[in-house]
């Protein structure tokens, strides 16, 4: 089972449903140890260039942070919990429940963070589109025109330039300030809205002139399946997922919903 | 849906993708003020996030324009490399139908600045209940939470409603919706 092969479309289920079933969970050893499974199927099941995911994933790290102090500050403990203060920093006093659930959702960003690098890193994003339209019934219409929209991306760098340098032959490159700072940035998103409207506009009639009805009844040049593997996948996944449940509950450390 | 022509679809996904490298440059800033405050870090530019479902809507002013767009945003997104993977798609889906529900009210026929400053607050009351549900807000207190739905409500208004308004008028200047609803009920209003 290669994390490349699977169905674009079952990788994507299975991911929210996992966002889903994580909102669940309010103890810190859940996540830890997802987290933990994640990166092991991520690297063992992928091609994923270690130093790429590290990039993308260091800066989940402060995100986390922000949320377990603020969760651990913030914090609204239920009546009747038994609460031992740590630190007294003035008015703030930090507690075993606030610094628990703290850490519970700062590694919930963190297991957040790790299912969706393991889904970007591994899917093409043009065979996301066509297994959508082939497995999930989008309207081809909308899928086709999703994808002329999607081409318009490494053009847009094109255009920026292309306006940068129209300003500077009318000498229109000069603001300083704040004021002068926004005033710039409406020059530049009007012509750059307006030029990908006009693309925009060209390639839907040259779709049409070439024969594209939108309809349903087409052929597809990139056929995509969805194979045993791929509900294998979805298994292990959501499998793992009540594993750390269930060993939290063995070490009687697991907090659900209900208990916060 | 099928009431809409290609023009309108690829026109929509363009601006989408435009929006989309918007957004995950917000990100970007959301997370710097999220490290240093928290979750309320996002919060005062919350706004940011549903402008394209009001753009779209004021400008093509069809059912779904606004549900349509930001999903497409929020795909183009994961797409692109946002780190929030698929399950923007499902925020993306859930801030559409909050501006849309507002269009909605009006049966898609009033795109006042009251109505879109409505949607843009629509997406702020629908993407705070799953963000409550997502981020756990339920482990804070009342009050912190109440503050942040606060400063979203506005966020919503402004930099969603306020600032779509703004950014369809201008591009309706520039000729370029000659085709679309917005252009048509400019050249109407020029001539009347």
């Amino acid at each position: 089972m290669r994390l490349h092969k699977l169905n674009p479309s079952i990788k994507a289920l299975t991911v929210i449903l996992l966002v889903f079933l994580l909102s669940f969970v309010f103890d810190p050893v859940t996540p830890l140890l997802y987290w933990l499974f994640i990166v092991v199927v991520t690297f063992s099941l992928g091609k994923v260039e270690t130093r790429k995911w590290l990039l993308i994933f260091v800066p989940f790290l402060v995100v986390a942070l922000g949320y377990v102090w603020t969760t651990a500050v913030f914090s609204n403990p239920p009546a009747g919990t038994e609460l031992v203060t740590y630190w007294t920093i003035g008015p703030v006093e930090i507690t075993n429940y606030g610094l628990s659930t703290g850490l519970a959702l700062g590694l919930r960003v963190l297991c957040f963070a790790g299912l969706s690098l393991l889904f970007i890193l591994t899917t093409d994003p043009v065979k996301f589109i066509l297994s959508l339209v082939q497995q999930c019934k989008l309207p081809p219409k909308l899928a086709y025109g999703l994808l002329a929209g999607y081409r318009f991306l490494p053009l847009l760098t094109e255009e920026v330039k292309i306006i940068r340098h129209a300003h500077k032959v009318r000498g229109a490159n000069r603001e300083t300030g704040l004021k002068g700072k926004l005033f710039a940035l409406k020059r530049y998103a009007i012509p750059l809205l307006a030029s990908a409207i006009r693309k925009a506009e060209r390639a839907a009639i040259a779709m049409e002139s070439k024969g594209f009805t939108g309809g349903r009844s087409r052929t597809y040049y990139h056929q995509i399946h969805i194979q045993k593997q791929d509900w294998l996948f979805f298994g292990l996944m959501i499998g793992l997922f009540f594993l750390c449940v269930f060993v939290s509950m063995q070490l009687g450390t697991f907090r659900g919903y209900g208990d916060i | 849906m099928f009431k809409w022509n290609l023009r309108e679809i690829v026109v929509m996904s363009a601006l989408a993708v435009v929006f989309a490298i918007v957004y995950l440059l917000f990100v970007q800033v959301g997370n710097v003020f999220a490290g240093l405050m928290g979750p309320i870090g996002y919060e005062p530019i919350f706004g940011i996030w549903f402008i394209v479902s009001i753009i779209t809507a004021y400008i093509i002013r069809k059912p779904g324009a606004a549900f349509l767009s930001e999903t497409i945003a929020a795909f183009i997104e994961v797409l692109i490399g946002n780190v929030n993977g698929p399950r923007l798609i499902l925020s993306g889906m859930i801030q559409g139908l909050g501006a849309e529900a507002a269009f909605a009210a009006t049966g898609w026929k009033r795109y006042s600045v009251w109505v879109l400053m409505a949607a843009g607050m629509g997406s702020s009351v629908f993407s705070f209940v799953w963000g409550y549900f997502v981020s756990g807000y339920a482990a804070l207190s009342p009050q912190y939470v109440l503050a942040m739905f606060v400063i979203r409500l506005v966020s919503g208004a402004v930099l969603a409603g306020l600032l779509g308004k703004y950014v369809g008028d201008s591009l309706g200047r520039t000729g370029v919706l000659n085709g679309m609803a917005l252009g048509k009920e400019m050249k109407r209003k020029k001539a009347a």
